[in-house]
């Protein structure tokens, strides 16, 4: 494996687990300092402390004032920051109209604000070094919808047009801003899904594999590789681009 | 390189610009290359030949399984650019765009697909353009034939995406080649501050997401991805 990431340092938020984890683990892999942020201190978050030889770094993002306190503490403690991979999400489902109001902004309040609120907090230490790579989590279910999501799919388009608008604003100062919008992924939040569907866990990984064209859902490890293709400079010449692996799923634009 | 680790990738346009570039990273990764291409190519095997010409295709593919062993990845980058306004398209100009972009990959395909579904895998990367996404003046013939590209990136890697073939597409923006003239509009200094990159994209930039696609691609199916400077957001 290439090292692109010695001597850089990132921040994932969301990362005690799923995605995230997958994430840090491979930022560090590949020599980056890594900041483990997810909103309270968990075993998970241990965990991947301890194998990405990282810093835990707890904040809800959904709260600017701990967002902007705990970046303050990375950037002290790691020296600077190069890289944000915002991961983080809430996704709970139910029809629109049966969805408790408070919960419903829940899932804006983590995604989409909890990611305006990072990448805020980010920007000055990314000046300071002249540029830096955002990478964001989207979703599959901001490109097309998705029945009884609408607060989490609103979240993540809106985070798809946040990704579209910053690139374009930060691309001239060095700073590349791109999402990846995943199709199904094997990671804990598909027990939301099946809760929804009212099946298993197993039995909602089952039809998700047999939906999908090339036949099985996502493996994080693989979204983490296209999470560090668009946090290296590998991808100097993406900006604002939503990034789609999804199993074939769709195949236009986002 | 045995022949038996099955790296080995036909990459199309390889003489010059982003088929060059690709065809020198996937050396560099350790992949046997042949380069089909008018012109010689600086690869393992260099054949040339014209892509829209369908036997010569199915010719080089073939010397390319024999040579080096069955062709597991392919990258169609050939291409010719031209702007012209619509009413100097003539039949000519509009049949050789076609002919060269749709018809190069298509002829491609056909020479390489039945070999990937005996094997049960294969990578298949698509280049497209920017300006089949966003239309230019004076390129109608050119984003037609682009376009095309598109839409059979989407629906082979649907097709073959259960044969566990996978179909994906690259958009450059404007990218740094001889396919440029040095006069290109798009190399002038008032279209390059109007990209948030205020630059053309480099030919290495498209082979690192060519790289992507093929090494750590697994998960893309009927993609396009675009590295274009902001060309296209």
């Amino acid at each position: 494996m290439r090292a692109r990431f010695e001597g850089r340092r990132a921040l994932v938020s969301g990362a005690g687990q799923g995605l995230g984890r997958a994430i840090a683990r491979r930022l560090a892999g590949e020599g980056a300092r890594v900041a483990v942020n997810d909103r309270e201190h968990s075993a998970g978050v241990d965990a991947v402390v301890a194998e990405t030889r990282g810093v835990a770094a707890i904040a809800d993002v959904s709260n600017p004032d701990a967002v902007d306190g705990m970046v303050a503490a990375v950037d002290s403690e790691l020296g600077g920051i190069d890289v944000l991979v915002a991961n983080h999400a809430y996704m709970s489902m139910a029809p629109f109209v049966e969805h408790d109001p408070g919960d419903w902004w829940r899932n804006v309040d983590v995604n989409l604000s909890g990611t305006f609120f990072l990448v805020r907090a980010v920007l000055p230490a990314m000046r300071r070094n002249g540029g830096g790579r955002i990478v964001i989590i989207a979703s599959e279910f901001g490109v097309v919808g998705w029945e009884n999501a609408t607060a989490y799919a609103a979240s993540k388009t809106g985070l798809i047009a946040f990704t579209k608008t910053l690139g374009r604003e930060l691309g001239p100062e060095g700073i590349g801003v791109n999402a990846i919008a995943p199709g199904i992924m094997d990671t804990p939040q598909l027990d939301v899904d099946a809760a929804d569907a009212g099946v298993s866990p197993e039995e909602i990984r089952r039809r998700y594999a047999a939906e999908t064209p090339i036949g099985r859902i996502g493996r994080p490890e693989e979204i983490a590789a296209i999470a560090a293709f668009l946090a290296s400079e590998s991808s100097t010449a993406f900006v604002g681009q939503i990034v789609q692996p999804n199993g074939g799923t769709t195949r236009g634009l986002a | 390189m045995s022949e038996a680790n099955g790296r080995v990738a036909l990459v199309t346009g390889a003489a010059s610009g982003i088929g060059a570039a690709i065809s020198a990273m996937l050396a560099e990764r350790g992949w046997r290359v042949a380069g089909l291409d008018l012109n010689a190519s600086a690869t393992e095997l260099s054949l040339e030949a014209d892509v829209a010409d369908r036997a010569a295709v199915r010719a080089g593919a073939e010397r390319a399984s024999q040579e080096l062993g069955t062709v597991s990845l392919l990258v169609t980058a050939a291409g010719r650019y031209e702007m012209v306004p619509i009413a100097d398209i003539d039949v000519e100009r509009w049949r050789t765009m076609l002919a060269v972009h749709l018809g190069g990959v298509v002829n491609a395909c056909w020479a390489v697909v039945p070999g990937m579904l005996r094997a049960g895998s294969g990578t298949i990367v698509t280049i497209s353009s920017e300006l089949a996404l966003a239309g230019g003046a004076g390129d109608a013939h050119y984003c037609a034939a682009k376009g095309a590209i598109l839409g059979f990136t989407r629906s082979l890697g649907l097709e073959l995406a259960a044969h566990g073939i996978r179909v994906n597409g690259v958009a450059p923006g404007p990218t740094d080649t001889p396919l440029l003239a040095p006069d290109s509009p798009w190399r002038a200094p008032e279209y390059l501050k109007t990209l948030p990159l205020g630059r053309l994209v480099r030919p290495d930039e498209v082979a690192e997401t060519v790289a992507l696609l093929v090494e750590e691609g697994g998960y893309f199916a009927g993609q396009t991805l675009s590295p274009n400077a902001g060309a296209v957001i």
